[in-house]
């Protein structure tokens, strides 16, 4: 790390070990752990105080889900991004959490070079797309595509050929500079249409949650 | 208690209720009898029987031959002795026979504990007997005679009827009975997969990764570790049965192809799909799995063992893709088209093979420098 200060992190693991080793891997590179936490709802209230600028999330807590943790970060941090570290299999709960707002998702097994590279790039705001994540935002769009006119279907959101292109792509397990050259295109336009598939996933989760409650009465 | 339990205990309850009927109806019709004092002999002995047979069936270890075969002795007995205690003149003009709906007992006891053919066969024991006391009386179809007949018939439907009710009751029971494992194992495994979660696989992730670093003799237990990791998750996954909505009675049972395809899964193979379950028929997901493999196996063949492979699986109302794509050297142009015309196409032959049966097709794509792409497509049916 260059920058003169130093990206404040926040670990939330509740593996003793995981938290540990990550907390070390994030020092040694240069980052400010602010906090490494084994709980969910500790994490949430500590946000406030120590104010991460990335938050490194396991999905599996024993106190809250992934998605309750991510929704009140934004209460709590709400410029922290949130880089879902996971060793889960389970595909709703990831895809879940990236629709509540998590900006990245790296599994476990990933070396540590790519998982230092991941939060250098989540501190600067950038989605941490896997070819694993890709999958699940394509699925989640043919769903929401193939769904019944009215409802869900109605003003759900959708991809531009070029976007499903590049999130093909991607999910392949195609680098941005690969899928790039294959397009002909800049890097920067790769990155702003994988930004733009979570962007507006991520807005129509906020619309039907907002929907939702409206609906259900918890407005007034 | 099971369902069959449920109807002996029916049985018996039937058994003593018309015990009671026969008693009432033949004090009132007791003058009336040639022998009314054999007639009470003989209630007593039904009275008798009612009890013991009801003791009787009671367990399921005495519900035997002998036991049957006694029962219906009883039943036919008393509906023989009836010629002598009612009257040969009025057994033939059609009066009631001393057991009446008593005789039912045994046909239903034959139908529950051997199935429809039994229960008619013990019906027409009973109803063979009943035509016999009376005598054949009062030709083919006097009024006396259909009114007899007609209680033979029912006999014989009551023994048909309950021996397809006790049939059912018995798959019934077996299906609720295997339904009641699968959950108790889907919730085991879900337990265990858990704590697999928890523990083991979040431990050999840190050595995978540790090791990685550490290289050398390290880096080998890491990746030793990280293909443990990669297999057991996919254990725990299951294999990919969806057990509600399966009963599909076209296509039998349903698979999810996510699941199906975990067992590809290893350190350098990437698998990515949607959040939701891929439902493919049983055959069609396991038959695409093997092309699946094939295209992994091709990769290992003209690539190495080490080559990164990502299988992406995409599903569309109207199809189902696979894409098999390797981090390989590719395949230079022409080389395909000239390996074709050789007609040495291998393993890629084979894979294109399994899609055309399954109605789809298989389309090798490759781009210096990128990597070679198989792409599996099945149409799926509207």
């Amino acid at each position: 790390m260059t920058d003169p200060v130093p990206v404040k992190v926040m670990v939330v693991d509740d593996h003793p070990m995981w938290r540990d080793g990550v907390a070390r891997d994030l020092a040694e590179a240069g980052y400010d752990v602010v906090a490494a936490l084994g709980e969910g709802g500790q994490a949430v209230r500590v946000a406030a105080a120590v104010a991460p600028a990335v938050v490194v999330l396991d999905l599996q807590l024993p106190d809250r889900s992934g998605v309750e943790v991510i929704r009140g970060l934004a209460g709590t941090a709400p410029q922290a991004q949130v880089l879902v570290l996971s060793a889960s299999g389970e595909h709703r709960d990831v895809l879940e959490a990236v629709m509540a707002g998590a900006t990245g998702y790296l599994v476990k097994s990933a070396g540590r070079a790519e998982f230092l590279d991941a939060v250098a790039r989540t501190a600067h705001g950038e989605a941490v797309f896997t070819a694993g994540l890709a999958g699940l935002v394509l699925g989640e769009y043919r769903r929401l595509a193939s769904g019944p006119a009215t409802g869900e279907g109605a003003g759900a959101p959708q991809l531009t050929d070029r976007e499903t292109e590049v999130l093909r792509l991607v999910a392949k397990g195609l680098s941005y500079k690969q899928i790039a050259q294959r397009l002909v295109v800049s890097h920067r336009t790769v990155q702003n249409h994988v930004q733009n598939t979570l962007g507006k996933l991520q807005l129509h989760n906020r619309v039907e949650l907002t929907r939702y409650a409206i609906e259900q009465g918890l407005d007034g | 208690m099971g369902l069959v339990g449920l109807l002996w205990r029916a049985l018996a309850v039937f058994r003593v209720g018309a015990l009671g009927y026969v008693t009432i109806l033949v004090a009132t019709r007791f003058p009336g009898y040639a022998h009314p004092a054999l007639g009470w002999l003989v209630l007593a002995g039904m009275a008798v029987w009612t009890g013991f047979a009801t003791w009787a069936y009671a367990l399921p270890r005495r519900r035997r031959w002998p036991l049957l075969a006694a029962d219906l002795a009883a039943a036919v007995g008393a509906l023989a002795v009836s010629y002598w205690v009612v009257g040969p003149e009025d057994m033939r003009s059609g009066a009631a026979t001393l057991p009446m709906a008593w005789v039912a007992a045994p046909v239903v006891a034959w139908a529950v504990y051997a199935g429809r053919r039994a229960g008619a066969v013990a019906a027409l024991v009973v109803g063979g007997v009943d035509i016999a006391v009376r005598g054949g009386g009062g030709g083919m179809f006097s009024d006396a005679a259909v009114s007899y007949l007609n209680a033979s018939v029912l006999l014989l439907l009551a023994g048909l009827i309950m021996g397809y009710v006790a049939r059912l009751a018995v798959q019934a029971e077996q299906r609720l009975q295997r339904a009641a494992e699968l959950e108790a194992a889907t919730r085991e495994r879900e337990r265990l997969a858990r704590g697999i979660h928890d523990s083991v696989l979040q431990v050999l992730a840190l050595v995978q990764r540790r090791g990685a670093e550490l290289g050398g003799e390290a880096a080998r237990l890491g990746r030793l570790a990280g293909e443990q990791e990669a297999t057991l998750r996919a254990l725990v996954a299951g294999d990919g049965a969806i057990a509600e909505g399966a009963a599909d009675p076209r296509t039998g049972d349903l698979l999810d192809l996510r699941a199906v395809l975990n067992r590809f899964a290893a350190p350098d193979v990437t698998i990515s799909a949607p959040a939701d379950p891929v439902s493919l028929p049983a055959p069609v997901a396991t038959e695409l799995a093997a092309a699946i493999g094939s295209a992994l196996d091709n990769v290992r063949v003209h690539c190495g063992v080490d080559t990164p492979v990502w299988v992406l699986v995409e599903a569309e109302p109207e199809a189902v893709t696979v894409t098999v794509r390797d981090d390989g050297p590719g395949i230079p142009d022409g080389r395909l088209a000239e390996a074709a015309a050789a007609g040495r196409l291998g393993v890629a032959q084979s894979i294109q093979g399994r899609m055309r049966d399954l109605g789809g097709a298989a389309t090798v794509v490759s781009a210096p420098g990128q990597g070679t792409e198989v792409e599996l497509r099945l149409p799926l049916p509207a």
